[in-house]
């Protein structure tokens, strides 16, 4: 359900839809579905990669650029294929062997193969990644992977941003590298990446979190607009528990640590999925920076009760799912992507009824 | 709606020359739109297509008005050369 303006949906139409769907496809019956993910307007699902969905840049890997609106083999991936992660424009997949393989847009260097290609439709191999990768993640215009507790970071998405903020000091090569380049994390040990729009998070063995980049929307809890290296996340803000993941909306951040899920950042269509408090609301005045326009609502970290053992999380741009036993949504609702038949917010997570979830993924706009 | 999602410098928008409109992503999955000539006669208000959500554009308009087709620092000048590279691919 949701947001459908390049048939992103699978459904062989551009129509919004608030309820959910079935996606028919007589090519994915009988098969199990490994990983669902989707981009700005487009979706990929992983038994064999289906994708579907606007193809402008070729983010669908299907050697052509026209828009796509019913599920589509991925013919081009000879390799087995675990994980994705869309990036705006662009994809990123991850094979069974730890290698990274990426297409569509890149104008920001975001697919890791230099900057020789404005944009590719044929899905190409991230050649200097060489240790195998086990976690990597796709921002609006950049991108990140985990390999042996390191973490590397292309695509020029936060560049301009850094610029602003650290002006005349230099920006980190991190920021500006159309190939993988190592992010300075003083712990080997991240295993978990995850990307906002503008902001990146990792996670390490120790159960710590690592945040950097745009702290526009008060998405990293400190006091600086722009966090030019990865910067440790006080556990003391997650009732000093150990994360054990984390998932990125556009400007939010929900973590799940050994006992509770926490939610921070952008909160102005539920984004967190419940009340900012009014002691909240007086902390955000500190978290949130002045410095790059910052009015919008941000807040500290908060648990998020009812996502108390939550199987599953998925974030959107603005709006999430979760499996809690059942399926949950909340937050930014104006294409029904929460799926409740409504085009209202939903600011405290609610069932979505009449489905039973195994599998849970999110493109911007829209709900898998 | 009188609040604006978000406030956008024009350096971070990507410019298409076929249609000279300036693109920033909506968190819809389309994208907030604003002609070269709104940037000229001093609008700074991107609309998406598909949703209500509005952003400012963060831009100098004196530069505009001077017919400047991009007045952003110099630092972004290698996004700006990679986006007219590609648009002639």
């Amino acid at each position: 359900q949701g947001a459908n303006s390049y048939g992103q949906l699978g459904q062989g139409h551009v129509e919004d839809l608030s309820h959910p769907r079935l996606c028919g496809t007589a090519a994915l019956e009988n098969q199990a579905v490994l990983a669902v993910s989707g981009g700005g307007g487009h979706s990929v699902l992983i038994t064999e990669a289906f994708v579907c969905g606007q193809n402008d840049r070729g983010q669908l890997g299907l050697g052509h650029s026209a828009n796509v609106s019913t599920l589509q083999l991925c013919h081009s991936l000879s390799q087995r294929v675990t994980k994705v992660a869309c990036g705006w424009d662009f994809t990123l997949f991850l094979t069974d062997c730890g290698r990274v393989l990426s297409c569509g847009s890149n104008a920001f260097g975001q697919l890791g193969i230099g900057q020789t290609l404005p944009r590719t439709a044929d899905v190409l191999v991230v050649e200097s990644l060489k240790e195998p990768v086990v976690s990597l993640a796709a921002g609006l215009r950049h991108s990140l992977a985990v390999t042996s507790g390191c973490v590397y970071q292309w695509g020029s998405g936060l560049l301009s941003h850094a610029k602003r903020a650290l002006s005349p000091r230099p920006v980190p090569s991190h920021f500006g590298s159309a190939l993988p380049c190592l992010v300075p994390l003083e712990q080997k040990t991240s295993h978990v990446v995850a990307a906002g729009s503008m902001h990146c998070v990792c996670l390490t063995g120790d159960g710590d979190l690592f945040l950097w980049g745009s702290n526009k929307h008060g998405q990293l809890p400190h006091s600086e607009p722009f966090l030019c290296s990865p910067t440790l996340m006080k556990r003391s803000l997650l009732a000093g528990e150990k994360v054990i993941h984390v998932w990125s909306g556009w400007t939010h951040i929900v973590a799940q640590t050994t006992g509770r899920v926490f939610t921070w950042g952008r909160a102005d269509y539920g984004q967190l999925g419940r009340r900012a408090s009014t002691s909240q609301s007086a902390e955000r005045q500190s978290v949130t920076p002045s410095a790059e326009g910052g009015n919008q609502e941000a807040c500290h970290p908060a648990e998020v009760k009812v996502l108390h053992g939550a199987t599953q999380i998925a974030c959107g741009s603005e709006h999430n799912l979760a499996i809690v036993g059942r399926l949950l949504s909340w937050g930014w609702n104006e294409h029904g992507m929460c799926g409740d038949g409504s085009e209202t917010d939903v600011f405290l997570p609610q069932l979505v009824s009449g489905l039973r979830a195994l599998l849970i993924g999110c493109g911007a706009g829209h709900s898998m | 709606m009188s609040v604006f999602h978000d406030e956008i410098e024009i350096e971070d928008f990507e410019y298409d020359e076929d249609t000279d409109t300036y693109y920033f992503p909506c968190p819809c999955g389309d994208k907030f739109a604003i002609t070269k000539e709104d940037l000229e006669n001093g609008e700074e208000v991107a609309a998406c297509p598909s949703c209500s959500l509005l952003v400012r554009v963060i831009y100098d308009k004196e530069a505009f008005v001077c017919g400047e087709l991009v007045e952003a620092p110099s630092s972004s000048a290698e996004n700006k050369l990679e986006l007219v590279r590609s648009r002639k691919l």
